[in-house]
């Protein structure tokens, strides 16, 4: 990118302890870094080195590392330089402003990342990792989004294309030389192989989709009647008081959020009023809201008292409910219940003793089709799950074709199609090209 | 001298790309000048003696549909019809005909000598006159000057053309004929983008020297297909079959042996040559395991006895040529009539080629054909149709037209070699169209027969019979729609044999045709569904294939709607691609040098990312209010 200005910012997390890091990108740092520096001559790219961080009269502000990145050898492709304090806010916000003087502007958000992109450093999948691991606010998500950068998700998109090509090339090779005597298929079991290639993208969805749990995590609503518990039940899931807990029915007037990470796998809980007939406007207007929230929500818990088991009421609380939303009827308050009541209830917890509340939470990881440790988990975007769900929809019709050739090949390229959304252009001349390098064509 | 007539559009070269563009001038109303080396050759096949084929077939429908003389021309002159991938499906069917030489120059040169506005004159063209960046008219050997607003270039491989055979060469623009060298040297003075590309014929052989009984025999087609969509079969001449014979480890010996004096492998030849084309020497080398290859013995024509031996196609010294020939089974006693050669010529990169086909440096200056980095007759016939069209309406300050890759074979092909340039001889595949199944053989005439006449291509009798065609497949495909079959109406047996199953309710005719294995003539075959009046075969054809494919097709329209926008986006010619904000020196060099029209082409030049895609839209959306291309009026 020609002409870029030159930007900076904190690139460690605030009030974190330990290391503060500043980074700074621009075409030419050389003489930035000797100045904030304090002079010392040219850096030595690639090369750590200790150094005080003065300010304009030549006050010491920090001490740290200060490395040198030449560009294009570099995260942006720019020179960039990073500084290493020691991580107080004040000495960070100190070093920034430092920065500033000396040229620089405060980087928008993930503007680093787009001059790596621009610049040709990373391709679009990885930009969109990079802004994920940004983002990231779990552990897992972290560790997920480190795989992606590797390129571990592309790695296995790229194996189903080739696979995927393998067939597209005997197939066109059978449309288009017809008249060569060359037996393209080889013993191809076309069936087999378009089964297999299903299967292949069922399990990488599989990934993408706990991936994209990771990433964008389970909304979750807490319906039933009032008094049942629903507020105290988020407040135990959570740890924190988040809802107002009283003894008076439809205390809850509004929609209450929180959200909880579940082993690493974020839940956005929403409490909600309480479900019953009521003359109160105010409250009315709160249960309308809650099943707009149902509405929104990826799986509902129906929270009764054990002590009354289920409801009628809550019968058709169930039965509004949209028809493949998974949902679980949760009996709350078994401390208070009898040993009959608790052999009649299924799911039994206690928000105030806190029983059942860890497996609620183990049987919440389930629902939601948490599945860890099973596959490479890659933080996929809503595109890549699209774009994997697409390519299964043309697999599956090209079984059903799979007796005309051109109907087949049509299938088979959009099902590439669909893939290269995630990889990249694959043309028509390089299946010519793969073609003429596998099978002699010519008369 | 000075020509004392002045003409619209001058075209140089009789070959396909020629005679097609001349007679597409011609008809659209330009006085028109054919130059070529020698009248004689007009219509000339250089290589083998067949029209069509995969893809290629697709090609010439375009071009009939479209008022070209080359499907007429087959069909006068073809000896062995066949339909290739019949069983394939509608889209990737092809025709494929043998031809005699002699029928076929004969047709192509009447077709011309009656054309009025057409003038024909022999001579060499030497010299392009060019005034202020604008082609003004060519100069011949002779030193006679011709002027013209605009100029079409179609010397084939005659540019600088070298022929060799083992390591003799010769300079040549085909066997016989003498290449233009004076004009490829001035072609390289204009400093257009060239290169060097090559290709190679068979050794021919004297049918009254093979023994046939030692072959397969290939029949052609029953009934016998045509070509054009106003020719029958009447018009073709008495046909005759092909014959299969293939090589034996004894000729792959007698081929490696001879390899070093090949010119191929000893680097004498530096022109690319196609991959899907090769010779037998290359096939033998490259895929050394394969024990024997196929070849096809055809017939050069009804009046001679000369044979083209399909796949042996060589540059070895003559004396490998003839003990390879003999040690093929019934060529033993074979006598070589002309000897195999390979010919390298002056090609130049058709990235310089604006889509009309004009060159984007000089103006008025088109070119068509083999010069363009292509190779075979029906490539070549559709770009010369394609310039010649342009041409004229250059001439008359008429906007350019060209087909949009899912309207057209014919747009494809443009649309590869101006954005993407080739690397070797570019020959048209299916597997090149993204919108195969639309783009078919048997709609060619509905896709563009209505453009052809709009641009003064489509003469009366065309134009009726297409206009009657299409509406009787209209009115039959509403008539299938409104006609229903009652469950009760069909006995089981009849339903088993057109359906496959019983009847279990009433459906429309419609409905019953979409289903896969129910056939057309089958349904017709049940009482009370036939119309008052019987479809001619290819007007039901076409009912059959338009309700099976329906879906598809829609499928395809959508996708085609979906780039639309970003497909007719034109980028201003003056487009300063360094302003455009975070793309890499590479992609805005690549862009520079390209200077693509239109944002569909930018995206499929190799190396322009999805990325720096986006980042041109997003440019030109904030830079200009978007300037879509108009629905194009002719
Ligand atoms: C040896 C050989 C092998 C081939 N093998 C194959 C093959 O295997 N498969 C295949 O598909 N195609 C093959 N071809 C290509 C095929 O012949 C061409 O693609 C096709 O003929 C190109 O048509 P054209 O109109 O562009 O040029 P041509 O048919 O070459 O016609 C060029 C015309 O221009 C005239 N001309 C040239 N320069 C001048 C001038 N300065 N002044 C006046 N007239 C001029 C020539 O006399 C000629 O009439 C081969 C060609 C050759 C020569
Ligand atoms: N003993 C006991 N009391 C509970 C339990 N859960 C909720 N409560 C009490 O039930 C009343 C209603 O609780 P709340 O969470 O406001 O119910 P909500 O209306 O469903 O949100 C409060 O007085 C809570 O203290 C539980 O598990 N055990
Ligand atoms: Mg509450």
């Amino acid at each position: 990118m020609a002409n870029a200005d030159v930007i900076a910012a904190i690139a460690t997390a605030p009030g974190q302890a330990g290391v503060g890091v500043i980074r700074v990108s621009g075409p030419s740092l050389q003489d930035f870094a000797s100045r904030i520096a304090g002079g010392g001559g040219a850096p030595r790219p690639r090369h750590a080195r200790h150094s005080r961080f003065v300010d304009g009269q030549g006050e010491v502000i920090d001490e740290g590392l200060l490395i040198y990145f030449q560009g294009p050898a570099s995260f942006t492709g720019e020179d960039v330089v990073e500084l290493q304090g020691h991580g107080s806010d004040a000495a960070l916000r100190l070093l920034l402003a430092r920065c500033l003087e000396l040229g620089a502007r405060l980087a928008q958000p993930g503007e680093f990342t787009l001059r790596a992109f621009f610049n040709h450093k990373i391709d679009l999948a990885q930009a969109e990792a990079v802004a994920d691991l940004i983002a990231a606010e779990s552990t897992a998500a972290v560790r997920s989004a480190l795989r992606s950068l590797t390129g571990q998700f592309s790695r296995q998109v790229h194996a189903l294309v080739e696979r995927l090509v393998e067939l597209r090339l005997r197939i066109e090779g059978c449309i288009d030389f017809a008249d060569e005597a060359v037996d393209f298929l080889e013993q191809t079991d076309i069936r087999a192989t378009l089964t297999g290639l299903r299967d292949a993208v069922d399990r990488l969805t599989g990934s993408a989709a706990q991936g994209l749990l990771l990433r964008s995590g389970c909304r979750t609503v807490l319906i039933g009647a009032p008094n049942v518990g629903k507020s105290s039940l988020l407040n135990a899931i959570t740890e924190e008081d988040h809802a107002l807990v009283t003894d008076i029915p439809g205390t809850t007037r509004d929609l209450i959020r929180a959200s909880v990470f579940i082993e690493g796998v974020p839940y956005h809980m929403v409490d909600t009023a309480g479900i019953r007939e009521t003359a109160d406007v105010i409250e009315q207007a709160g249960i309308e809201r809650t099943w707009q929230a149902v509405e929104q929500a990826d799986l509902a818990l129906v929270v009764a008292d054990i002590r009354n088991g289920l409801t009628e009421g809550d019968r058709q609380l169930l039965s509004r409910l949209p028809q493949d939303m998974p949902r679980e009827v949760v009996y709350n308050k078994a401390d208070l219940a009898s040993a009959d009541q608790r052999a009649r209830a299924g799911t039994v917890v206690s928000a105030v003793s806190g029983e059942g509340i860890p497996e609620l939470k183990r049987h919440l990881l389930q629902m939601a089709g948490w599945n860890p440790g099973t596959e490479p988990v890659f933080l996929a975007r809503e595109r890549h799950r699209a774009a994997l769900s697409q390519a299964r929809f043309h697999l599956e019709t090209a079984l059903e074709v799979a007796d005309s050739f051109e109907l087949l090949a049509e299938e088979l390229r959009l099902a590439q199609n669909a893939l290269s959304d995630i990889t990249g252009e694959f043309s028509s001349d390089d299946l010519l090209g793969e073609i003429f390098s596998r099978f002699c064509i010519g008369k | 001298m000075q020509f004392p007539k002045k003409f619209d559009v001058i075209v140089v070269g009789g070959g396909h790309a020629g005679t097609e563009a001349a007679l597409a001038s011609a008809r659209s109303g330009c006085e028109t000048l054919l130059l070529t080396h020698s009248l004689e050759t007009l219509g000339q096949m250089s290589c083998n003696p067949s029209i069509g084929g995969i893809g290629k077939g697709h090609l010439v429908k375009e071009i009939d549909a479209m008022g070209g003389v080359m499907a007429l021309a087959a069909d006068a002159a073809g000896i062995q019809f066949r339909i290739l991938n019949s069983r394939k499906g509608p889209a990737v069917r092809a025709t494929r005909a043998q031809a005699d030489r002699v029928l076929y120059r004969q047709y192509i040169r009447h077709a011309l000598e009656n054309q009025p506005r057409l003038t024909l004159f022999q001579q060499p063209v030497d010299d392009l006159i060019v005034h202020a960046g604008q082609v003004r008219g060519v100069v011949t050997q002779m030193g006679l000057r011709f002027e013209a607003p605009s100029v079409v270039l179609t010397a084939g491989t005659f540019l600088s053309g070298l022929m060799h055979v083992g390591l003799e060469q010769n300079p040549g623009g085909r066997a016989g004929d003498p290449p233009a060298v004076a004009l490829a040297h001035k072609l390289r003075e204009l400093s257009l983008p060239a290169g060097r590309l090559k290709t190679g014929t068979p050794p021919r052989l004297d049918g009254r020297t093979i023994d046939y009984e030692k072959m397969g025999v290939q029949p052609g087609d029953e009934p016998v297909p045509v070509f054009s969509f106003i020719g029958n079969a009447d018009q073709h001449p008495k046909q005759v079959p092909c014959w299969i014979t293939h090589t034996t480890e004894k000729t792959h010996d007698i081929i490696r042996a001879g390899l070093d004096r090949s010119p191929l492998f000893t680097g004498v030849i530096e022109g690319v040559g196609p991959r899907y084309c090769p010779s037998i020497e290359d096939k033998i080398h490259r895929f050394s395991d394969k024990a024997s290859h196929q070849i096809f013995l055809e017939p050069e024509g009804l009046s001679t006895h000369e044979i083209y031996p399909n796949g042996i196609s060589t540059s070895l010294p003559f004396d490998v040529q003839w003990a390879l020939v003999r040690s093929i089974p019934g060529l033993e006693q074979a006598h070589i009539l002309r000897p195999g050669y390979a010919i390298e010529y002056d090609y130049y990169d058709p990235r310089a080629l604006k889509a009309s086909l004009e060159t984007k440096a000089i103006g008025g200056l088109f070119f068509a054909g083999q010069i363009n980095g292509t190779t075979g007759y029906e490539e070549a016939a559709a770009q010369g149709l394609l310039a010649g069209i342009n041409a004229a309406r250059h001439s008359h300050g008429l906007e350019a037209w060209w087909p949009k890759r899912d309207e057209a074979y014919l747009g494809v092909l443009v649309d590869d070699l101006v954005t993407r340039g080739v690397t070797e001889p570019y020959r048209m595949f299916t597997s090149r169209a993204e919108y195969r199944l639309q783009l078919r053989e048997d709609n060619a005439d509905l896709r563009l027969t209505e453009q052809g006449r709009k641009l003064g291509l489509v003469s009366d009798e065309r134009w009726h019979a297409f206009e009657n065609k299409r509406e009787k497949v209209e009115m039959e495909i509403q008539r299938l729609r409104s006609t229903w079959l009652r469950a009760g109406q069909v006995s089981v047996p009849e339903a088993l044999r057109v359906f496959g199953q019983p009847l279990e309710r009433d459906h429309s005719l419609l409905e019953l045709l979409r289903r896969p294995h129910t056939r057309y003539a089958d349904l017709m075959s049940l009482s009370g569904t036939p119309p008052d009046e019987s479809l001619a075969p290819d007007a039901a054809d076409q009912v059959e294939v338009q309700v099976k494919y329906e879906g598809y097709i829609a499928r395809q329209q959508e996708e085609v709607a979906r780039h639309r926008d970003q497909e007719h986006l034109l980028i201003p010619d003056n487009m300063d691609y360094a302003r455009v904000r975070g793309l890499s020196r590479e992609v805005e060099q690549l862009l520079t040098r390209h200077r693509p029209q239109t944002v569909g082409q930018a995206s499929r030049i190799a190396g322009v990312t999805p990325a720096a895609v986006a980042l041109l839209l997003v440019h030109l959306r904030r830079s200009t209010a978007p300037i879509l291309q108009e629905p194009r009026s002719a």
